[in-house]
């Protein structure tokens, strides 16, 4: 009986031992072609030059706003408030972008590392340098830590605020004609530096809207009498 | 005699040896069947567990449609590029002498944006083309050709935000729809690519200034909603 019996059983096992293997495969299988037909989506690390952009740009993009909301309650131009009035908004815009791209990555708004060290790293080789400004290379001599490029200080502020009429346009107008060229300057370090698709579409349109407003505030300035 | 010769087997051992052979090449043969019936119902029910897993593969990867504004096709679509982007005012600007256009798809234009908005009254192109730029999407229509009915069933048909809506005479189509460097002559209310074209360029990235407002600066004349 046992003779008999132990080819059988013996069988019976390798047939479930081949089974659980087939599953496994099969397992497997189904489960490589589900992630290699999936969207391949890796997203930028905390310390990537795409989140020290959103991070600082948000900063950058901010003082815009706010020295925007703060001329237009000092002057009656309607060209300078309705100038304002786009900064604000699309700016506002933008900072709501790259505060979902940190969302959507899973990183915190707040760096780890101090503002700027992103422009600090060296650019990537073999990245596109469309969308670049003019006169951009994206180089820079930045520390971490330091002021971004084109940000107002304290007293500059100060200034604005205590200023009115054509006096605060024309102070509104210098200071955004230099935050707008830091702006820029900020953009053209991200395009050197990332090649995600989002970062570089949204950089790439900062460099042309700031861009043709630098040379809009130049002739609205000019335009003023003289201090 | 048999006893005498050890060697040779006697005639019923000899028959016995034969059935054991005989035995053996069909049990062989048994057991070589059932191995090709065991791979065959492991390959057979492999093939069949693989053709479920790519359906069921394809049919998750595939629930949510993925619309890619880059791959929505429009037939007929008019591109235009190198456009030049300065506030010129107070100088109209001629854009069919300029840029071929017409209507005004982009270019230079005036520094106030028309407020986007249905107008039931033509609209200056440089305010307009400014609203282009911001990432709206101005759609014309012939007012000649259009009946009050047809021109109702548009403003029905476009989003609320980021539109403009406006007759103008003369135009080369029925219905025309114009955003920044892109435009498309429609054949009437219904020409389905009126959808498909707002779609795809509606607030759209490759606007010069995707994000800014299509609000707070020029109500053009006539503007209803």
């Amino acid at each position: 009986m046992d003779q008999a019996e132990s080819p059988d059983s013996g069988r019976r096992v390798r047939l479930i031992v081949a089974a659980v293997v087939a599953v496994a495969l099969l397992v497997a299988a189904a489960f490589a072609a589900g992630s290699l037909s999936a969207p391949v989506a890796t997203a930028p690390s905390t310390t990537s030059a795409e989140a020290g952009f959103a991070r600082d740009m948000q900063t950058h993009h901010a003082q815009a706003v706010e020295m925007s909301l703060i001329v237009r309650d000092l002057t009656d131009d309607p060209d300078v408030r309705l100038l304002a009035y786009d900064i604000a908004t699309s700016q506002s815009q933008q900072a709501g972008q790259m505060n979902g791209w940190l969302t959507v990555w899973n990183l915190p708004q707040t760096s780890p590392e101090p503002a700027m060290t992103w422009m600090s790293r060296p650019a990537l080789t073999g990245v596109s340098h469309e969308g670049m400004s003019e006169m951009g290379t994206g180089e820079s001599d930045h520390e971490p830590g330091g002021d971004m490029p084109g940000m107002a200080t304290a007293e500059q502020l100060a200034e604005l605020e205590a200023a009115t009429g054509d006096e605060a346009e024309r102070i509104f107008l210098q200071l955004m004609i230099a935050h707008h060229e830091g702006g820029v300057e900020m953009a053209d370090a991200v395009l050197v530096r990332s090649n995600e698709r989002v970062v570089r579409s949204l950089a790439a349109s900062i460099v042309k809207a700031q861009s043709s407003e630098i040379g809009y505030m130049q002739d609205l300035l000019d335009a003023l009498p003289a201090a | 005699m048999a006893s005498n010769n050890p060697a040779t087997p006697s005639v019923k051992e000899q028959r016995e040896a034969k059935r054991a052979a005989k035995v053996a090449v069909l049990k062989k043969q048994q057991a070589k069947e059932k191995r090709n019936r065991i791979i065959g119902f492991s390959v057979g029910g492999l093939l069949v567990a693989g053709a479920i897993a790519l359906v069921i593969t394809f049919v998750v990867s595939s629930a949510v449609p993925k619309v890619n504004p880059d791959d929505i096709a429009i037939e007929g679509l008019d591109t235009f590029d190198g456009l030049t982007a300065v506030h010129i005012d107070p100088n109209p600007v001629d854009y069919e002498a300029e840029y071929g256009m017409n209507p005004p798809a982009g270019g230079d234009h005036f520094g106030a944006w028309l407020n986007c908005g249905v107008y039931t009254e033509p609209q200056q192109n440089e305010n307009a083309v400014h609203a282009l730029e911001h990432g709206a999407v101005w759609v014309t229509y012939d007012p000649d050709v259009l009946g009050e009915a047809e021109i109702e069933t548009l403003r029905e048909s476009i989003p609320k935000t980021y539109m403009v809506l406006s007759p103008y005479p003369g135009l080369p189509a029925p219905v025309v729809a114009s955003a920044w460097a892109n435009q498309v002559q429609l054949d009437g209310v219904d020409d389905p690519r009126l959808a498909d074209f707002i779609e795809k360029f509606r607030q759209s990235p490759d606007a010069p200034e995707p994000g800014a407002a299509c609000t707070g600066a020029v109500n053009g004349p006539g503007r209803i909603s």
